[in-house]
């Protein structure tokens, strides 16, 4: 089985985030940027089924220079190959359609993408892929089990689970319930040291239309300082949840 | 977890920007590693701190190490974070190829160190002391002891400890007595050692002892003692463990470090205590002193890291407690005001930018050090090595002593930031305070190394090593010359070089006199006086850097960050170096008041 794991590259949630150029463009300088938490979780079940069913495991994003290092710690955690594509993910139709490209090149049976990322939270790309390729798609996917090339997908809907039986090639929206955060996977010496010496293939983009442009971010307003209340005064602690924080 | 116990931001900023570890990697030594293999492990190493060894930091505290049944309890996480570092190749990271390492240099496992240190001080002493027993043994034990030991230490298997302290030999290591006597091919043990972190603990398969002791009929003092190792279980050569009569006497309750535990050990109560000899016949504290570069720096690392993770929690408790409110222009206050958050109170942000500077300027120091070690070790040129050995000789007293001994000020003004809560258990900030004070202590108080600093290293080579140290700071002065809003600053730093010189002119004077007790009465203070003013010089580089980084329009800070390390320098040099001004008026006093013992200077009972 050939996996394609789709990374995007995402400022940490601890970042702290600023605007620049009138609030259109989003400020990188001093971030810290990581692997998409849903694809994160996307790789690491790649990797079990490379452990155990003898899969190969490549990942792709889209991005300049700058994301190496994102997809060299999924190179660190064990997948084989690594492929940018040498472009600005400007959006999601833009990045769906040059994964598609490198996934058709590739003959992959299974693409794992996340759900959504965490930056833009488009939550298109999965989708668009599927349709570019023609392939089937499971979104908000939390497990997925494969024999052959029967697929078992269990996907998240409101208020429970729905099991789907399909088939590869699949193409799935993955998310935490794939594997749980404690299966997450931080990267030894050795991975890192050997993630240097695997092939990391920089491929031009294709044309592609970016169909949106950013107008204006705007962000919630800054917390105020916290006020300790005195144990035995609930009262105060109601008024305070109520006509401050109006949280109830 | 972003910035709950450390700032990886300005731990990659002095790594890669002040002390340029590039420069490092180009080495041949290092070259399999470059900047971003090295970015990915730092990250690496915060997750797995972050899973691994943040959330134990108070259990440990409040539930200590204890001996209990003859063994030694500790948290259940301490076996777990062995084996976990063993995976993670934080045991071997530093060894070369050969010994089935890593081949990193120092100064990024010394980075390493600071952010598990950072996270819980109580777990990296265990890998700490098991990566020195282990190294003691591949640079000088035979091939016999290397292939029985190393590996399973290593891999986190197998824990390693430094036996050196001895009831009546502490700061005095001339005085120890346990015995080594000839038994065939190896040695039988016999005496106590106290004081040894990580000695014995639950769920251990083995520990190995480094250990040292005196063959019978060795010269006295610190010539006839030699190395052993001493395993707590011996290995039979078939795979099986036995044991080698190491009694765990008991387990020392601490005011701090509380779930590393330190031990009272006694071998050989029942006559069969085997010692395998390290190297040659009488070279123990050698041996163990080429290794002490090392294990120096380390314990100022984790004084730094602690004085960090102090002020990141006070810097977070400044910014959510309201009290108080500021001045009006009238002079008073507005009480129909909201109260305002304390960290606008011009005295709590002075402690948290006294917390800043110390905890900033001593990682930078541990940083620059560790690179001395790299470049003393494996540059290709001997000469260039040997300034470079001499430059790491001069620093590591020093590297030992400004975190633990100012990192304890520093944390002190923390726990004053919380008011009354710094001062309770339900915060954080009253454990670090604890856990620092065993920094000034261990691996040599704090009179010892400034007894080194004075009395070996200012003096070593007719004053080499400090020749070449000044020079290192001339070019920084010189650097920040040009920049206009530095300028002032880097005079400044030129004349207290010159005041060192008036200093040591006067303190030398003593010594050509052959007054010795008089030369060393007052190392303590110099070591005060010497380390501010290292400190400033490498605030002063870091200013530079950051503002050569301004200039440029360098893209890997924002502009804020740069300008917070510009401000903190001018703090630094406005708050902290003056102090020197008073510490020279202490040391070029006439008047001898700590020496002589023919005044009753304690009144009539001493
Ligand atoms: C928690 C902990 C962990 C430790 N871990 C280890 C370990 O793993 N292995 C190990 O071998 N040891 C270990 N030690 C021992 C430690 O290194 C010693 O405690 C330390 O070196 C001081 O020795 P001492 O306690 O005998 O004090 P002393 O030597 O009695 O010193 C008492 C005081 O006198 C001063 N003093 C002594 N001699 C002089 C002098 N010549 N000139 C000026 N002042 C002097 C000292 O500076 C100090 O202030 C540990 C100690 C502790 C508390």
């Amino acid at each position: 089985m050939k996996i394609l794991v789709c990374i995007s590259n995402v400022p940490d949630t601890t970042s702290k985030i600023n605007f620049t150029e009138g609030d259109t463009k989003f400020d990188t300088n001093g971030v810290q940027f990581v692997i998409n938490p849903n694809d994160e979780f996307g790789l690491t079940r790649a990797m079990w089924f490379k452990e155990k069913q003898g899969a190969t495991v490549h990942v792709a994003t889209v991005g300049g220079a700058q994301t190496e290092p994102t997809i060299r710690k999924a190179l660190a955690i064990g997948a084989d190959e690594a492929i940018r594509i040498n472009a600005e993910p400007t959006d999601g139709f833009f990045v769906a359609r040059q994964l598609a490209e490198v996934a058709k090149n590739g003959g992959y049976d299974l693409i794992i993408a996340g759900r959504e990322s965490i930056d833009y939270n488009g939550g298109m790309v999965p989708g668009i892929i599927a349709t570019l390729l023609d392939m089937n798609f499971v979104n908000t996917c939390v497990s997925l089990e494969i024999e052959g090339t029967d697929a078992k997908a269990v996907r998240e809907i409101d208020g429970g689970n729905e099991t789907i039986a399909t088939s590869l090639p699949l193409v799935i929206g993955g998310q935490k319930g794939l594997v749980e955060e404690s299966d997450l996977r931080i990267p030894n010496m050795r991975g890192i040291m050997m993630a240097r010496k695997k092939a990391l293939h920089v491929v031009e983009a294709t044309d592609a239309p970016t169909m949106t442009a950013d107008v204006k971010f705007e962000k919630p307003a800054a917390k105020g300082p916290v006020k300790l209340v005195d144990a035995g005064n609930i009262d105060e602690l109601i008024s305070l949840l109520h006509n401050e924080a109006k949280a109830i | 977890m972003a910035n709950e116990y450390i700032d990886v931001e300005t731990l990659k900023f002095l790594l890669n920007e002040v002390h340029d570890l590039e420069e490092i990697l180009n080495l041949p030594e290092y070259n399999d590693h470059d900047s971003d293999s090295i970015d990915l492990l730092i990250n690496s190493v915060k997750d797995f701190s972050d899973k691994e060894m943040y959330p134990y930091f108070k259990e440990m505290d409040e539930n200590p190490a204890h001996f209990k049944n003859g063994e030694i309890v500790v948290h259940p996480q301490v076996s777990k974070y062995m084996k976990a570092s063993g995976e993670m190749g934080l045991l071997a990271g530093a060894f070369p190829y050969k010994d089935g390492g890593m081949q990193l240099p120092s100064t990024v496992m010394n980075a390493l160190g600071y952010i598990q240190e950072a996270a819980n001080n109580h777990l990296p002493g265990y890998i700490g002391l098991t990566i020195g027993a282990a190294e003691l043994i591949t640079h000088f034990g035979n091939e016999n002891l290397n292939q029985t030991y190393v590996p399973k230490m290593l891999n986190g298997t197998w824990g390693g400890t430094m036996c050196l302290t001895e009831p009546q030999a502490g700061s005095s290591l001339s005085d120890i007595v346990t015995s080594a006597t000839p038994d065939g091919d190896r040695y039988k043990i016999h005496g106590q050692k106290i004081f040894i972190s990580g000695g014995d603990y639950q769920g251990a398969e083995n520990i190995v002892h480094l250990l040292l002791a005196r063959i019978d009929g060795a010269p006295a003092g610190t010539k006839g003692i030699s190395l052993f190792v001493v395993p707590k279980n011996r290995p039979d050569g078939h795979g099986q463990l036995a044991p080698n009569d190491v009694e765990t006497v008991t387990d020392f309750e601490k005011m701090g470090q509380k779930g590393y535990c330190t031990t009272h050990l006694f071998f050989g109560g029942n006559g069969d205590c085997h010692g395998y000899l390290v190297g040659e016949l009488h070279q123990g504290l050698k041996y163990m002193f080429l290794m002490m570069n090392g294990a120096r720096i380390a314990v100022g690392r984790g004084a730094a890291a602690i004085c960090a993770a102090a002020y990141q929690a006070s810097l977070k408790y400044a910014h959510e407690r309201a009290q108080g409110r500021k001045l009006a222009s009238t002079g008073k206050k507005d009480v129909h005001q909201e109260q305002t958050l304390i960290v606008n109170h011009p005295d709590v942000r002075r402690m948290l930018l006294l917390q800043k500077v110390v905890s900033e300027g001593a990682l930078s120091l541990v940083l620059l050090t560790s690179k001395y070690q790299d470049l003393s070790k494996s540059l290709q040129n001997a000469e260039e090595r040997e300034k470079y050995a001499l430059l790491l000789e001069i620093l590591t007293p020093i590297v030992k002593t400004y975190p633990s001994e100012m990192g304890r000020v520093a944390v002190d003004n923390g726990v004053q930031i919380l008011g009354g809560y710094g001062f309770c258990s339900d915060y954080i900030l009253q454990q670090y305070l604890r856990d620092i004070r065993i920094f000034s202590i261990y691996e040599g108080t704090t009179g010892i190394q400034s007894q080194d600093l004075l009395g070996r290293k200012i003096t070593m080579e007719n004053g080499k090593a400090l020749q070449l140290l000044s020079n290192e700071i001339k070019t920084t002065i010189k650097a920040a010359m040009v920049m206009d809003n530095l300028q002032a600053y880097a005079h400044t730093l030129g004349d207290k070089l010159q005041l060192t010189q008036d200093i040591l002119k006067s303190l030398l004077g003593y010594a050509q006199k052959g007054d010795y007790e008089r030369f060393l009465a007052d190392a303590t203070p110099f070591m005060d006086y010497f380390s501010n003013i290292l400190i400033a010089w490498l605030w002063l580089d870091m200013a530079r850097e950051a503002q050569q980084a301004l200039l440029t329009g360098s893209k890997r800070h924002n502009t804020t960050f740069y300008e917070s390390k510009i401000h903190a320098m001018q703090f630094y040099f406005t708050y902290e170096l003056p102090k020197t001004t008073g510490l020279a008026e202490i040391i070029m006093n006439d008047k001898a008041l700590t020496i002589g013992s023919k005044q009753k200077v304690f009144g009539n009972e001493y």
